[in-house]
């Protein structure tokens, strides 16, 4: 008959390699997520990047006459966008970001600056909410596998917020993928549009296009492209990030659960040995005192 | 046989097509337009609809374009959309996907 400690660790052993099993799996899930979402991260660079290309060739060519979305007003009212994600579990990529956003709040408000907060995943959310921040549009759903639409419906109501001077500058806050073991939180601005910096001056001034339509009317269409296809990119950063961390976190827990298992064993090996001793050294007194009870 | 130049259609989901092309038409937002080797440098805004590539002799590719841009430069062509879709057949049918592209465009996603 085992005795109630004994029973306890061996209980205890069972849970934490049932846990085991459930992290590694989320860890290989996540492994496997990181790389597709690595390669979406690079298949959506090249139109980025030539996009980046277009504009700053047709702000030149258009006089640089300032289109709505560059235009630069007094900030009263900042608009920020925050990529968390829809699960923890990812270590502290939730935290690093959300402290991140936070401290900026702080500091527009210390400036007399007002905050919309547009705040992706729930994550976030959960936390701007109780500590009492006004959120006004949320959005979920997003961060595990973001497609276009998503980036769409955020550019589309960051932009809309600002044409309507709701808003007077766009911020946004998402975690920057560098590499499996290397993500950074960061904060770009994204509205008004900064004229992207000219690579190469001479190259890109030689030559001069046709426009059909107009530069001026070109420039319209595409800015608020490049506000997607930015969002977009900030999406899969995101993305990318969330599934590193947590496949960091999760071969952590189960590396934990492991060592975990290997000291409960030896505890419960000594529970059983500490039995066996117990049990024969009452065998063997209660056999002395029989041999005494019949001389 | 036309001389090549260069084409990259490229949408934000990846790079749908690369390579070096005899002709292509596109559709603009003034109308429709041929590119052959040499044209002038240009931008354009692209309409929905259909662009054929003409390649290595006697190939044809037809890809349905939901808006974007296209820029030609010494000799390169650049297709930026933000919604593209390699059609196999004819014209007909990259008009007919052009269009199931722009609908399948919900407002609210």
């Amino acid at each position: 008959m085992a005795s109630a400690e004994l029973r306890i660790i061996r209980r205890r052993i069972a849970s934490v390699s049932a846990t085991r099993k459930i992290t590694r799996a989320m860890e290989l899930i996540a492994a496997s997520r990181i790389v597709k979402a690595q390669q979406r991260v690079l298949q959506s660079r090249p139109y980025v990047s030539r996009l980046i290309e277009v504009i700053s060739n047709v702000g030149r060519d258009s006089g640089g006459s300032g289109h709505l979305l560059s235009e630069v007003r007094d900030v009263s009212t900042v608009g920020m966008v925050i990529i968390s994600s829809d699960r923890g579990l990812a270590g502290a990529y939730n935290a690093n970001l959300i402290r991140m956003a936070e401290r900026a709040i702080g500091h527009h408000t210390l400036e007399g600056r007002d905050t919309r907060l547009f705040v992706i995943g729930k994550k976030a959310q959960g936390y701007l909410r109780f500590r009492g921040y006004r959120i006004d549009q949320s959005f979920n759903g997003m961060t595990d596998q973001p497609n276009y639409g998503h980036a769409r419906a955020v550019a589309n109501l960051v932009i809309e917020s600002y044409v309507s001077e709701e808003v007077d500058a766009v911020e946004v806050f998402y975690t920057d993928y560098r590499s499996v073991l290397h993500q950074v939180p960061t904060r770009v601005e994204l509205l008004p549009v900064h004229p992207p910096a000219q690579e190469s001056e001479e190259e890109a001034g030689s030559v001069s296009y046709s426009y059909e339509p107009s530069p001026e009317e070109i420039l319209s269409r595409i800015l608020p492209r490049y506000i997607e296809a930015a969002t977009f990119g900030f999406l899969l950063e995101s993305s990318a990030s969330e599934h590193a961390s947590r496949q960091r976190a999760m071969k952590a827990a189960t590396d934990n659960a492991a060592e975990l298992t290997k000291v409960l064993t030896r505890v419960a090996n000594q529970a059983r040995q500490a039995e066996i001793t117990t049990e024969i050294s009452e065998i063997v007194g209660g056999a002395e005192a029989l041999m005494a009870s019949d001389r | 046989m036309a001389r090549p130049f260069s084409v990259d259609v490229v949408s934000p989901e990846g790079t749908l097509w690369s390579g070096d092309a005899q002709f292509l038409v596109a559709r603009t937002t003034e109308g429709e337009i041929g590119i052959l080797a040499g044209h002038e440098p240009l931008m354009a805004a692209l309409a929905a609809g259909a662009v054929l590539i003409d390649h290595d002799d006697d190939q044809r590719t037809t890809i349905a374009v939901h808006g974007g841009f296209m820029q030609v430069v010494e000799n390169r062509v650049t297709l930026l959309t933000d919604r593209a879709k390699i059609t196999a057949g004819d014209r007909d049918e990259a008009i007919e996907e052009a269009r199931r592209l722009a609908e399948s465009e919900s407002p609210g996603f």
